[in-house]
């Protein structure tokens, strides 16, 4: 069974589906099973209508700064993945296409000072939190631009100064370092907030046990966001989970509330998260979100992702958040123009990114010497 | 001077670190308010308050996940890991996330952060609660690894591990708890990356590492009393940054080194010092290099097994006085 | 004896016990068969150099050793750790005389002042392939040594770090020595003296013997008139004649022979639960090498010979000794040892056993003394040369009854045999 909660604004399709958000006050149980049907395609969201705005509602410019933000993360996915297959990006990298809105719903809702930790599949939420498209691209390739200049690559990107806390190549490792940075918040005395984004597959390793719990005991100011795009690598994650919402079903298990979230609309992400975020803020303790998406590639580079059914692909294909939101977008009322302005400026972005990274060079061998420690040095003896 | 046992000094080191510096914070399991399963932090939540001391669940992950965070955005951490057994049951966090993020990540953040953790055996608590792991640590780079000898340098090496930048896992040796020793009553700080030359002697170099220190000086004393054999013996205190400097130099006086180690046989700590003995010594040594170790085994429970098992002063003995002939 | 792993090719450097002919307690003639030995070169039997005991057998059938390594012993001391090629070590499991206070220079016969300890040139050094570690082979190389010449008092002859250094002050020093040195300067007080080679090994084998015998001290006082009047009145004639002058030592040694014969335990070594009688009498004198230590060569088959001969033998013997002449086979085989302690003025010393020995005489300073001679008319007072002779006995072997009467045997044969007859 699924919980929701979302805008004041009841939005409804035309086709009276049993799909509907429900404003914050009214919590409606809506049956999972019609959840389901309408992940699996059954029901669309074609003719949703905003029929009442209310102060909770968003204004333009954040609408056009959630936009915007997707846009950006979709395009800097695209250029990896082309950069990939001209070979000027090695080893493996794993791309979020499709998986925008989840990143750029919180992206927009965070302040600079809140700390975001991610996974391995984490250009979209280092970037969100103001990195430049040039040092993302530029660490993918290798290069001395890179974000991280070479020395971490595509799983571990990291920016302190802009609160992006690092990207974790081994699945639920980040979730107990998430909570210790809502710890430190907490000790400290500020109002910053810890947001850990993960997979589904994560929901079933201890560290997420671990972390879960330990945030709930201490009353943590960290938010738990589950992007459950419904496979786990190369498995679905429902025959390797005992409980149907892997994170929503198990938030009981720490007193926490089920909060379940179609993961493709960026208006509910941003409310969801400016929701959590405030109750972080005001010490009422951690969130776990389970947040619905769909990965348009494979797992990695490597994985042409053939083990998900054509149907099941092309019905998330046609919930692709950029598309959608557009849409929705100009029916609200928004000019095309200013949305074509907005495409146009970001294709220049990504072109100009693409540039600064080709141009420049791979590190200097030197600086595999460096910084194992804090003065910068890698000597262990005398 | 005081004179404290090797668990006071913990204490003592602990308190005298937090009360300096305000973003030192604790937590681990009954470290609060049970004062720790031996007896390592009475006081300090008393002392410090519950926001600063803090027990966790048992929740290995989730306790060095937390240090690590919160080493990352100002504070100051330390975490108890109950034995040092378990650090494997966290150790992805400490291996590939404490150890490896600053460097992965360009130097962008550090982690000042100690992992304090009751090593070693004598204690009779069987193979899971016994073992010797500070070679898992020293194999980590990115790791720095301390394991004191004596009250003393407990309290000034885990002060200097407080303070220091960098991730310090931090081993005492469960059987040397109640042992005692003189502490420097004010504010004492050993630096990390000096062995201690604990006696000298022109025949051998023993160089041994926490509660085989006491060993070897009681081997020492037979050896010159029944032997007529002086040693040298060294106290290598930090493992990383180890005091190779000393190393050389005091195995480069005798011509023969001997280690005494309580970890198990394979890719022990003593391997690594003997390699660069071999690689760097090697046109001074008189003899071949000899480790004394635990075999490779995990420890037995009964104390019949376990004293056989642990180096003994009379292997100790024995072992010496095969190479000095 | 030893029996060393032998050289059998040039470039040989082990060999294989293919075969033993015989076990431990065997009883082997000379030229007798005793082991068979192969190399990948060549299968060679060796007869025993010497007739006598098996006793110690050290290598196996079909172990492959090293060339010179000892494969067993025939009427031996346990050889465990000597060193076949090191002229001094086998001699160590002999005990030397033992003080508590630093060995002044002892004087044998004749007197003359020991040179300073030089390295000694290895009896059979060559055919054994040399163990030089990383450290020898450095020092060596640096001072342009020669490796066969130096000593080594390592396990199985290894030269040691502290050889090389030793040889090399040696070499560096020997030059520099005048006619008649004097002892090596005292070490400052609070000064760490190292034990040398001789010193550890004496050390080692100095405990090693009080921990195998329980030692009893029994002396007795011998008026050395009878000896004197033929030692003086001989003096000059025989310092002409021999260019050594004539001591009390070939004296006690000639009566100890013959004691020796009344009481064979004497001579003997404990064997397990037994006693081993030797027939032979084979005196171990103990010759001081200035400072540096003291060695107990040998003199065979000494009850065959005379005072004279056996003068003559302490003579050479010593002098040997102190040219650092020594061979193995000096050292093999003693089964009663004399320790002159008498020029250091001592009234009396407790040896320790020079193992296997049971038994070990100390000879302390003859001086004149006031005794009281019994006559017929009654008890008066004279002067005599009195010395005092203390036997260390090994408790396992025999009682203080026989020790005792052995003794008093050898002081009635200095008090009252016609020397004079003798010489």
């Amino acid at each position: 069974m699924g919980v929701f909660f979302g805008l004041k604004t009841v939005i409804a399709s035309s086709k009276g589906l049993s799909w509907r958000c429900v404003d914050l006050v009214h919590v409606e149980k809506i049956s999972h099973k019609a959840q389901y049907a309408h992940i699996k395609g059954e029901l669309f969201m074609d003719d949703i209508v905003v029929t009442k705005s209310s102060p909770n509602s968003l204004d333009t410019g954040t609408r056009l700064q959630l936009y915007r933000m997707m846009l950006e993360c979709r395009v800097l996915e695209k250029r990896a993945y082309d950069l990939f297959m001209q070979n000027l990006i090695k080893g493996t990298s794993h791309l979020s296409l499709g998986q925008e809105a989840i990143a750029a719903g919180f992206g927009v809702a965070m302040r600079p000072d809140d700390y975001t930790f991610c996974t391995y599949r984490g250009h979209n939420h280092t970037y969100v939190r103001g990195v430049t498209m040039a040092s993302i691209l530029g660490e993918l390739m290798g290069r001395e631009c890179g974000l991280l200049r070479g020395k971490g690559g595509s799983m571990h990107l990291m920016s302190m100064e802009h609160g992006a806390l690092g990207s974790y190549a081994i699945v639920g490792a980040h979730l107990p370092i998430a909570a210790g940075a809502a710890w430190s918040a907490q000790y400290r005395g500020t109002e910053q907030v810890s947001v850990c984004f993960f997979g589904d597959g994560t929901t079933n390793i201890g560290g997420f046990h671990e972390a879960l719990n330990f945030a709930v005991i201490w009353k943590l100011p960290v938010i738990f966001v589950c992007e459950n795009n419904r496979y786990m690598e190369y498995t679905a994650i429902s025959d390797v989970t005992a409980v149907e919402n892997p994170a929503a079903d198990r938030a009981a298990a720490y007193g926490l509330e089920s909060i379940l979230i179609d993961g493709n609309d960026v208006d509910v992400v941003y409310h969801t998260a400016m929701r959590a975020l405030s109750q972080a803020r005001r010490g009422g303790g951690p969130s776990l979100i389970e947040a619905l998406t769909y990965r348009h590639g494979g797992h990695s580079r490597a994985d042409p992702g053939k083990y998900r059914p054509d149907e099941e692909v092309a019905a998330w294909l046609k919930k692709d958040p950029l598309p959608t939101y557009r849409k929705r977008l100009l029916k609200l009322g928004l000019a095309e123009a200013s949305l074509e302005a907005i495409e146009a400026e970001t294709e220049a972005m990504i072109d100009e990114a693409t540039e600064t990274a080709r141009n420049s060079n791979p590190p200097p061998e030197d600086i595999a010497y460096t910084d194992l420690w804090a003065d910068g040095s890698a000597t262990w003896r005398n | 001077m005081a004179e404290l046992t090797y668990r006071e000094a913990v204490t003592a080191a602990i308190s005298q670190e937090m009360r300096l510096d305000s973003n030192v914070v604790f937590l681990g399991e009954d470290i609060a308010a049970a004062g720790g399963v031996f007896k390592t932090t009475q006081g300090l939540l008393e002392e410090f308050g519950p926001d600063r001391v803090r027990d966790t669940p048992i929740s290995e992950q989730a306790i060095i996940g937390a240090v690590m965070g919160a080493a990352m955005t100002g504070l100051r951490p330390i975490a108890e890991i109950m034995f040092s057994d378990f650090f494997a049951v966290c150790w992805d966090l400490v291996a590939n996330q404490i150890a490896k993020t600053r460097y992965m990540t360009d130097g962008q953040c550090s982690f000042p952060l100690v992992i304090r953790s009751a090593n070693g055996g004598g204690s009779r608590f069987g193979a899971q609660h016994s073992q010797s792991v500070e070679n898992w640590a020293m194999a980590v780079p990115g790791l720095k690894v301390v394991a004191p000898s004596n009250p003393a340098d407990i309290k000034g090496l885990l002060a200097a591990s407080i303070r220091d930048p960098d991730p310090v896992l931090f081993f005492e040796q469960k059987s040397l708890y109640a042992t005692k020793g003189d502490v420097p009553e004010d504010e004492h700080v050993v630096p990390l990356g000096q062995a201690r030359i604990v006696r000298s002697g022109n025949d051998v170099t023993i160089v041994a590492l926490a509660a085989m220190v006491l060993r070897a000086e009681k081997a020492a004393e037979t050896l010159a009393q029944e032997h007529g054999i002086s040693a040298t013996i060294v106290d290598v205190r930090s493992l990383v940054p180890l005091d190779t400097k000393t190393i050389l130099e005091e195995v480069g006086k005798t011509g023969r080194l001997v280690t005494v180690e309580e970890n198990p046989r394979l890719c022990g700590w003593g391997a690594e010092i003997a390699s660069i003995v071999a690689e760097e010594l090697f046109w001074d040594l008189d003899g071949p290099i000899v480790r004394v170790t635990t075999p490779h085994i995990p420890l037995p429970s009964a104390d019949a097994l376990e004293d056989a098992m642990l180096p003994s002063p009379a292997r100790i003995v024995e072992a010496v006085r095969q190479l000095v002939d | 004896m030893d029996i060393l792993m032998p050289q059998l090719g040039e470039t040989v450097v082990e060999g294989t016990i293919a075969a033993w002919h015989k076990k431990v307690g065997d009883t082997v003639a000379k030229d007798e068969l005793l082991l068979d030995i192969e190399t990948d070169k060549a299968a060679t039997e060796v007869p025993a150099p010497e007739a006598g005991v098996i006793t110690a057998i050290h290598v196996k059938e079909g172990q492959t050793v090293d060339v010179g390594v000892v494969l067993a012993v025939i009427n031996g001391p346990d050889k465990a750790d000597a060193d076949p090629t090191d002229t001094i070590k086998p001699d160590l499991a002999a005990i030397r005389a033992g003080t508590s206070t630093p060995p002044a220079a002892v004087v044998v016969a004749p007197e003359p002042e020991p040179e300073p300890q030089a390295p000694t040139p290895p009896a059979a050094e060559t055919g054994k392939r040399l163990r030089l570690s990383p450290v020898v082979r450095r020092l060596i190389a640096e001072q342009q040594l020669d490796a066969h010449q130096i000593q080594g008092s390592g396990r199985g002859g290894r030269i040691t770090r502290s050889d090389v250094i030793a040889f090399a002050e040696a070499r560096n020093t020997a030059s520099a020595q005048i006619a008649r040195p004097s002892a090596p300067a005292q070490p400052a007080a609070g000064e760490r003296l190292t034990f040398n080679r001789i010193r550890r090994l004496t050390a080692e084998h100095m405990v090693r013997s009080k921990a195998t015998s329980p030692h009893v001290l029994q002396a007795v006082e011998v008026d050395f008139s009878a000896v004197d009047q033929v030692r003086l009145a001989l003096r000059e004639d025989w310092r002409r004649d021999n260019g050594f002058s004539l001591t009390y030592l070939p004296f006690i040694a000639r009566a100890t022979c013959m004691a020796i014969r009344d009481f064979p335990r004497i001579n003997a070594s404990v064997d397990g639960d037994g006693l081993v009688m030797h027939h032979r009498v084979h005196l171990s004198i103990a010759v001081a090498l200035g400072l540096e230590g003291l060695v107990a060569p040998v003199i065979r088959d000494a009850g065959d010979l005379t005072v004279s001969g056996l003068a003559r033998r302490i003579s050479e013997i010593s002098a040997r000794a102190r040219d650092k002449a020594l061979g193995v086979d000096d050292f093999a085989g003693g089964t009663y040892t004399l320790s002159n302690n008498g020029s250091f003025g001592t009234l009396l010393t407790a040896p320790i056993i020079n193992q296997p020995q049971i038994a070990i005489l100390s000879i302390d300073a003859i001086k004149k003394r006031a005794v009281v001679i019994e006559g017929p008319e009654g008890d008066a007072i004279g002067v005599r040369p009195i010395g005092v002779l203390s036997q260390s006995f090994d408790h396992r072997a025999i009682d203080g009854a026989y020790s005792a009467a052995f003794l008093d045997k050898l002081k009635t044969l200095l008090e009252q045999r016609d020397w004079f007859a003798e010489l």
